[in-house]
């Protein structure tokens, strides 16, 4: 196969006293070839990728010294637009790339800038709209199409001038399991039928693991390794199809549940089971009737719930059926058309503002939205004053939490993880008993859930009644001692965290299908082995 | 239409105009972001005439010679200084009438604007911008986008605030402007990083030298128009204004057609000028004409 990208002894970084986040990276993609790119959360990984376009530096600022190669040519320093011939670009977040109107304008846009003639537009628009199966949507504006179907208009606008090389960064981080599946099949046909490069960056590992020709590793200290499965073997940020080999010893590791199935039914390994003892405690939160409608959306219909002292229930559906929504009629914050919400102090709606912190916290999904001073030491001490405590009564929560930190760093500067531990902190310091957790897991790393749960698991050893929405399975079974499945407002199961992960439950853990065991859902259950 | 409201002196054309906007508006909005404004600007124009009205009545010059339409305990005020400041009074009619035309004019030129900037779909705007312009454009574009996602970063921000129970008070403002600030610069950063992938900004076969040229008399011609039309408008010199703005026109015919030698972008669909678009800028234009000669006010 023939190189088409090449990075010659590449360093980046924002400042020179810092450490680089990308250290003399040499590397060599393919034509054809399908990579993965991962790393912790504020790696470089996302910067490796805006080097190949020159995203970085041109858009990120910092110092980049080495060379590019594409095609054999070297692109160092070259601007985006100099490079949109050749590399296609794909965001996060579709809609908010989207620079147009409608699916047809979205597609020639870049041929437009690249100054094509009227009819080879044309005949471009017809072969990549037939080829990301989206000839049947070039009418339609592109705030009706669905987050899979976005995402599909944005790869076909990346390749539509006949790109032979096409970047993504996290493109199925929005979309659900089913969607994301579709696009990553997209993904591998246009390298391995369409002979185009694709090289993404995921931290969801177990998406694409198993249709990917190569894996980068991008590590903290900015080195980076390009080979296959066998780098995850001292890799910490898996997922549990890969950590279980890392668990049990087993070589070479495991990257699909089947291969992992196989080894797990020579040799399964002894385990724990889950103990349910929250039902002896108090019900914390009784939630009956309630409903939401936003003009003529129902948006949550006759919702009934109980979350007990020193539980955890777990509210999951998929984006947009009504998690959210729960949530905030439940805190008072959020619209309620009927239905009644009791606590041990009465309905939060008939408290105000600052009593209701007595009772219940809710975290938004951008917890930062909730820091406004300039220090952590400021934020905790403040809000000591406000709860008019004497002692350091905040900390004390965020310590146990999060560890000491630096108490001079900017709220800004935490990790997502610490920012969710800070704001918990000043949301608990009242003594609330009743936690709300609005989607957490955004944005963490697999080593950053693991410890987001913990926290949690703290908070339900000190008595709180915990309700967190998320649609992360592997997550939800690490906290969870009960699962509610909430679809287009309903809700349509309640049921043990065994029996709604477990084996023949439609969204088993990664661990219940490999094992086949009922009531083995997570790593953190199985004895490890020494090597 | 702002243009003939402005200048026209007669109630019932403004009204006329204050109806043409309100209903080309509700007839052809669509429901996007950029149109869902109207109601803001409704307000605007309603506050604008009763404020109007209302400083008629309170800041009353009597005048004996008129019929009286309320009769109302006037009011002397010393303010220390000068004469004394009669406030209330006898209002005469011509008073409320006076005020009342003045109002419907400004809410008129409002309700005009209101027109435009709801149904201007700010990409198209962009994509028939002259190549010339077309960097400034974007930039405008960008910015008018981003206003409504910003009004929804600021409510999402508040909710969120609230949830600490002290709205008011230590950094209140500071901790919502920033959020929502950071919202704004990381959503436009993340628009224009896209743009410029896909090939956005190529300076294609010109050289500097020329682009420069080019962006200066662009600015040269933007600059002539709007002094051109403010003349008009103002009445002072209705002919330098006709000429300044007819020079506006050259300069920039002259460097689109210069710019446009060098095949930079191309268009795939021109934007259809639609039957009913001629036909608003049409009564626009005749307005505006009929205005200008002195007829219809």
């Amino acid at each position: 196969m023939a190189i088409v990208i090449a990075l010659q002894d590449v360093t980046f970084g924002y400042l020179e006293t810092e450490r680089p986040s990308l250290n003399r990276v040499t590397l060599e993609f393919s034509s054809g070839e399908f990579a993965l790119v991962c790393g912790a959360t504020g790696s470089g990984k996302s910067t490796l990728l805006r080097i190949l376009n020159g995203l970085a530096p041109h858009f990120t600022g910092g110092a980049l010294s080495g060379s590019v190669f594409i095609d054999g040519q070297d692109v160092t320093g070259l601007k985006p637009h100099d490079l949109a011939l050749q590399v296609g670009f794909v965001n996060q977040q579709p809609e908010s790339s989207f620079v147009t109107d409608t699916v047809e304008q979205e597609l020639v846009y870049g041929m437009e800038q690249l100054g094509f003639e009227r009819l080879q537009m044309e005949q471009s628009l017809e072969k990549v709209a037939a080829l990301l199966e989206i000839s049947h949507l070039l009418e339609k504006p592109l705030s009706w199409l669905s987050g899979g179907q976005q995402q599909r208009v944005a790869i076909a606008a990346a390749l539509a001038a006949g790109q032979r090389i096409l970047l993504l960064d996290e493109p199925t981080s929005a979309l659900d399991p089913e969607a994301a599946a579709e696009i990553v099949g997209v993904l591998k046909s246009l390298a391995h039928d369409h002979g185009i490069t694709v090289i993404l960056v995921e931290h969801r590992i177990e998406r694409v693991i198993e249709l990917v020709d190569s894996v980068v590793v991008v590590a903290n200290d900015g080195l980076v390794t390009k080979g296959s499965y066998e780098q995850f073997e001292n890799y910490h940020l898996v997922p549990p199809v890969i950590g279980i080999s890392t668990k049990l010893g087993w070589n070479p590791v495991t990257v699909s549940v089947a291969q992992a199935k196989a080894k797990w039914d020579q040799r399964p390994a002894p385990w724990k089971p889950i103990v349910n003892d929250y039902l002896r405690s108090k019900i914390a939160l009784d939630v009956s009737g309630l409903s939401v409608s936003y003009k003529d959306v129902n948006a949550v219909s006759d919702v009934s719930l109980q979350v007990h002292s020193g539980e955890i229930v777990a509210l999951m559906g998929k984006n947009g059926s009504g998690k959210s929504s729960v949530l905030w009629a439940i805190q008072g914050g959020g619209k309620r058309d009927s239905g009644s919400v009791t606590t041990e102090f009465g309905d939060p709606n008939s408290l105000s503002a600052e009593e209701k912190l007595c009772v219940l916290t809710l975290v938004p999904q951008k917890a930062a939205d909730l820091l406004f001073l300039n220090s952590l030491a400021d934020e905790l001490q403040e809000s000591d004053k406000y709860a008019q405590q004497s002692e350091p009564a905040t900390s004390r929560i965020f310590e146990a939490m999060a560890g000491r930190l630096d108490p001079k760093i900017h709220p800004r500067d935490l990790s997502a993880g610490q920012q969710l531990a800070l704001v918990l902190a000043l949301q608990l310091v009242k003594g609330a008993g009743i936690v709300l957790l609005d989607e957490p897991t955004r944005g963490l790393d697999y080593a950053a859930k693991r410890s987001l749960a913990k926290q949690i698991r703290t908070l339900r050893s000190d008595g709180k009644a915990v309700l967190v929405a998320s649609h992360d399975v592997e997550f939800v079974a690490l906290v969870a001692d009960r699962v509610l499945e909430i679809n287009q407002g309903r809700l349509v199961s309640n049921q043990d965290v065994q029996t709604a992960l477990g084996v023949g439950a439609s969204h088993p853990t990664q661990l219940s299908q490999i094992s086949m065991e009922h009531g083995l859902l997570h790593l953190g259950q199985i004895e490890g082995q020494q090597r | 239409m702002a243009i003939f409201a402005g200048v026209s002196q007669n109630a019932v054309s403004q009204i006329l105009v204050a109806i043409l906007a309100l209903g080309t508006i509700f007839l052809f909005r669509e429901d996007a972001p950029w149109s869902r404004s109207v109601k803001f600007y409704l307000f605007l124009a309603a506050f604008v005439v009763v404020a109007r009205v209302l400083f008629r009545i309170i800041f009353n010059i009597q005048n004996p010679d008129e019929p009286t339409a309320l009769f109302l305990p006037g009011l002397s005020v010393n303010l220390g200084f000068g004469p004394a400041v009669q406030l209330f009074g006898e209002v005469s009619y011509q008073a409320l009438a006076d005020g009342t035309t003045d109002g419907l004019r400004l809410a008129a030129i409002i309700l005009s604007v209101a027109m435009a900037s709801s149904l201007a779909n700010p990409r198209t705007l962009l994509k028939s911008t002259p190549s010339v312009l077309y960097e400034i454009a974007s930039a405008v574009s960008v910015a008018i986008n981003l206003a409504p996602q910003m009004i929804l970063s600021l409510q999402r921000v508040r909710k969120a605030r609230s949830l600490r129970g002290r709205s008011k008070g230590l950094g209140s403002l500071a901790g919502t402007v920033i959020p929502v600030l950071e919202d704004a610069i990381e959503s436009s950063l993340s628009l224009a990083a896209s743009m410029d992938a896909r090939g956005f900004g190529r300076k294609g076969n010109l050289s500097a030298a020329q682009v420069w040229i080019a962006r200066l008399s662009s600015l040269g011609a933007v600059a002539l128009l709007s002094i051109g039309s403010f003349l008009v408008l103002v009445g002072e010199s209705q002919l330098t204004g006709g000429l300044v703005i007819a020079l506006g026109l050259v300069s920039s015919v002259v460097t689109v057609r210069i710019y446009s030698k060098s095949q930079i972008r191309t268009r795939f669909d021109r934007d259809k000028f639609r039957l009913l678009d001629g036909l608003l800028l049409g009564v626009s234009f005749a307005l505006f004409i009929a205005a200008w000669g002195g007829w219809l006010s």
